[in-house]
């Protein structure tokens, strides 16, 4: 038996929220290019706490600069900030490109950031000649009141590559769009395409500006990490063979470079787990025409083995409840479901009617009875969970206190984790990744739910 | 002569060195836009001075990230409810943009009074309810009268001003106008006070409040660590305010000093000396021979208990340098706590310091010292880089600016764990410096592998 009871939300306040406002999602996308910054065209606190956030997880600097709104432009609009942002910027961090993000403000102000980035690019060429043409600006129009910050990561990705993208020679390589994943995922899909002995180009990549070394010697000021996706290549996205979006609910980059540069487009579920791993891969080589390597299916034949022996011994039957963005969500589910646990009850904090169907669709394959909560917040994930017994939780450090109270022992991915160190670093992603998310739910269940008095008839 | 750092020709003067004639750097100013400033806005201000106080729900006015960044992010701790740790929003979207979000903040606030049946219910303005028009004012009124709930406006748009000091009044402002003087308190003694400016980060409060408990003072209430809002609500029958984060609640003190004639005087509890100036400060406040002798006792027993205890810990921090760059009050209430554990502290900064903040740090630091006003991400690390301190006392944004540098860090901010107040706290202090400064891994960065 199978089947979906969706679970809508019954009041108008938000409690413990699973989501936050579209500029996240933009500034998270514009650190990861090569000598980009992003710059937010609002108040102080919008840049402020994002990268606080950011620094919480991922442990590194996040460098992000703010127009610094304040009430004389809440009247007379922000046009003097952004120019002069964008100048001083500019001229003081000589970036690749400047990401100019707006906010809820900056918005309902109706501040002509496209007209505003004109004169500033205007006066950088009075000010420092044809140097300034090596500047990309890109103005990325995220409000705040509209939907979450997974649209403000889309809308990201879409107006950098719609900027930036040009036709010109085709190229050997594959897009990825990748979502708002960790550094070490970032580094499994590269080391996935490598084993197809292709090469990708992030849109955009995270991985080395958020996991940066340190080495004080080869510190810049400003702090420009090396690594990310370069504007350069960003360009060069028309010209790949295709483009896998593994952000499900977040792939219009994708749709964007199909469109207008036929560069055919696969929006996927992240590639968690078996079936999910081997979509991603069939769609690498459907764009590609390179086969899936020995190597890499002994990756898999490795991940099986592990199933075999783990799932059936420990994690049969045990119900999980999985919360957090929608992408890694779905994807998760379905690797719970491989794996012969029970995905009851998955949540997430934004409001997508694909994630439904989606769910349904892995009910089915699973067999679970599930209820799938959409648009909703911790509150919800909280009295559920009260009602409903369930043997793992599977989120952000959100749920710490939740799986506390309860005392449901909780698996930490997505974002943010700020209460353990290293899940940053770790890759859930691909066949390995399934391996490392397999390794941590199986010990927490021989941990929680296993005497150790008897470990070796438990074997 | 040399600038202290390279910068931006209107940023020189936001840095100086005491006692080279001008010893007080141009503060209070607006930041330069496309700088990665180290600020915040003005409802960030207002909610963490209110935000320690647990029985209470605080609700955020705006689209969904004012709340969502900000929930639980201050480690205040809590002796009763965890009300004050969730992350409540109105959650505003396009349609409210349009038709005004009035009637949604209503509704949200009647659900959470059902919900949880609060102390109280904050509401904070924000940048977008400001600028809709919403009239939270009016809807706090209207669902007061219907809930017998208190809810409290807090009139913190985001865009108000550059600096966050103009949210901590705001916060104030809510405090002052709404809730202290609504409550009698049951019994009052000659030896009533509010701690004031103590927002219990970490469980500080807890490490002060057993010394003045003991020394016959009757704490009426906290502003705002560990507090409920009915305790608040009977802080005007105090007989004094003692203040300790002066920087956030000056402000309060003062106006409650002209509402009610309380008088307030600073204290200090970071650090033995301080403690001790502090405690000896209460007691002469009320001139109480009794009181007096006790204190002496409180002192002489707190000072015992802790000798020698941070002994090893000063063996190895002795000469080191020290850069504070903070919110404002611990630019001049640690510099002495340093200088206890032998330590230089060479450079000291605020975000949001304003004249008479940097009045108190000239007053503080010894010449020589470099004062920075508001620096960016940049210049910080351009000082950080330039002068190498030992050790840099700041919060979470500035971690991870200082460690790449291979500059030992430790937190003083809301993500601190360890109470650092009066006697014990000192020792955790010491402990916690010493575990930054001396830890081998900053060995490593600077011993090279032929490079590094």
């Amino acid at each position: 038996m199978s089947c979906v009871n969706i679970l809508e939300k019954e009041r108008n306040v938000v409690i413990n929220p699973l989501k936050t406002c579209q500029p996240l999602g933009a500034m998270f996308a514009v650190t990861g290019i090569n000598k980009g910054f992003p710059i937010v065209h609002g108040s102080q606190g919008c840049s402020a706490f994002v990268r606080y956030g950011f620094a919480r997880h991922f442990r590194e600097p996040s460098e992000i600069a703010v127009t610094s709104l304040h009430e004389d432009a809440a009247v007379f609009g922000g046009r003097k900030n952004l120019v002069a942002g964008i100048e001083n910027l500019a001229l003081r961090f000589n970036p690749d490109m400047i990401g100019v993000i707006t906010t809820c403000s900056s918005e309902i102000i109706g501040d002509d950031v496209y007209g505003f980035v004109d004169t500033a690019r205007e006066n950088l060429k009075e000010q420092i000649g044809e140097d300034s043409k090596q500047i990309e600006i890109v103005p990325i129009s995220t409000p705040s009141f509209v939907e979450s910050h997974f649209k403000g990561y889309d809308n990201a990705v879409k107006a950098i590559v719609n900027h930036l993208a040009r036709k010109e020679e085709p190229n050997e390589k594959i897009n990825i769009i990748p979502g708002i994943i960790n550094p070490g995922d970032i580094r499994e899909l590269k080391h996935l395409l490598g084993m197809m002995d292709l090469n990708g180009i992030f849109l955009t990549d995270i991985s080395d500006p958020f996991d940066a070394p340190l080495r004080p010697s080869t510190q810049t000021i400003p702090f420009y990490p090396k690594g990310g996706t370069s504007v350069e290549e960003i360009r060069d996205s028309a010209n790949s063979l295709g483009t896998v979006s593994i952000c499900k609910y977040a792939g219009s980059g994708a749709s964007s470079l199909e469109r207008e540069h036929k560069v055919p487009a696969a929006i996927e579920s992240p590639p968690i787990g078996i079936q999910n791993t081997d979509k991603f891969l069939k769609n690498i080589t459907k764009f590609s025409g390179n086969q899936v390597s020995e190597e890499l299916l002994d990756q898999r034949g490795i991940l099986i083995d592990s199933m075999a022996d783990n799932a059936a011994r420990y994690l049969f039957g045990r119900k999980v409840a999985i919360y957090g963005d929608p992408d890694l969500t779905t994807g998760i589910a379905r690797f719970v479901g491989e794996l012969g646990m029970e995905p009851t009850m998955v949540c997430t904090g934004v409001k997508n009617p694909e994630f439904a169907k989606d769910m349904e669709k892995i009910a089915k394959e699973t067999g679970t009875e599930m209820d799938v909560m959409v648009g909703q917040d911790l509150r919800a994930v909280e009295v559920y969970l009260k009602e409903n017994n369930v043997d793992l939780l599977i989120g952000n450090s959100d749920g710490r206190l939740i799986a506390l109270d309860l005392g449901i022992p909780l698996i930490r991915v997505g974002f943010p984790v700020y209460d353990r160190v290293g899940y940053q670093r770790q890759s859930i992603l691909g066949y390995r990744g399934g391996l490392y998310l397999m390794d941590l739910i199986t010990n927490t269940v021989l941990e929680k739910y296993y005497e150790p008095t008897h470990w070796k008839l438990q074997q | 002569m040399e600038p202290i750092i390279e910068t931006f020709e209107s940023r020189k003067k936001h840095m100086c060195v005491k006692g080279d004639g001008i010893s007080i750097p141009v503060c209070d100013k607006a930041s330069l836009p496309g700088t990665v400033t180290q600020r915040t806005c003005v409802y960030g201000g207002a909610r963490i001075v209110l935000m320690p106080i647990t029985d209470s729900i605080h609700l955020v006015h705006g689209p969904i990230g004012c709340a969502a960044c900000t929930w639980d992010i201050r480690g205040s701790k809590s002796s009763r409810e965890d009300l004050y740790k969730k992350g409540c929003s109105t959650d505003l979207h396009e349609k409210d943009i349009i038709f005004g979000g009035e009637k949604k903040l209503f509704e949200t606030i009647l659900e959470l009074n059902k919900l949880y049946n609060p102390g109280a219910i904050f509401v904070y303005a924000t940048c977008v309810s400001g600028i809709i028009g919403d009239d939270i004012k009016a809807v706090c009124k209207k669902s007061e009268e219907l809930t017998g709930c208190r809810i409290i406006p807090v009139q913190s748009e985001g865009y108000q001003n550059h600096n966050k000091t103009k949210g901590h009044w705001i916060g104030g402002d809510a405090l002052l106008n709404h809730v202290i003087g609504t409550k009698e308190p049951e019994k009052t003694t000659p030896f009533d006070i509010n701690i004031v400016g103590e927002f219990n980060v970490a469980g500080d409060l807890w490490g002060i409040k057993p010394l003045i408990e003991a020394m016959g003072v009757n704490i009426l209430s906290t502003l705002t660590g560990d507090s409920h809002v009915d305790e608040i609500a009977q802080a005007h029958r105090a007989k004094l305010n003692i203040v300790q984060c002066q920087k956030s609640s000056n402000y309060v003190a003062k106006k409650m000093e002209d509402k009610y004639g309380i008088p307030f005087i600073k204290v200090n509890f970071f650090g033995l000396d301080q403690t001790v100036n502090s405690l000896r400060d209460i007691a002469d406040f009320f001139g109480n021979d009794e009181m007096i002798e006790k204190t002496e006792r409180i002192i002489e027993t707190g000072l015992r208990e802790v000798e020698h205890k941070t002994d090893e810990y000063k063996q190895r921090l002795n000469g080191k340098t020290v850069a504070l760059y903070v919110g404002g009050n611990k630019a001049w209430s640690l510099v002495r706590a340093f200088e206890e554990l032998g330590m230089e502290v060479m450079m000291s900064g605020t975000k949001n310091g304003i004249k008479e903040d940097y009045e108190m740090i000239k007053e503080t630091v010894k010449d020589g010292t470099i004062i920075v006003d508001d620096a960016n991400s940049t210049e910080l690390a351009k000082l950080l880089k330039k002068y190498r301190p030992n050790l840099l006392i700041s919060g979470a944004k500035e971690k991870y600016i200082s460690l790449k540098l291979g500059i030992p860090f430790c937190d003083f901010n809301h993500d601190r764990i360890s109470a650092f107040a009066g006697f014990n706290g000192f020792v955790n202090f010491a402990k916690e410096v010493d575990a930054s400064v001396s830890s081998p891994v900053f060995e490593l960065t600077s011993k090279t592998f032929g490079g590094d």
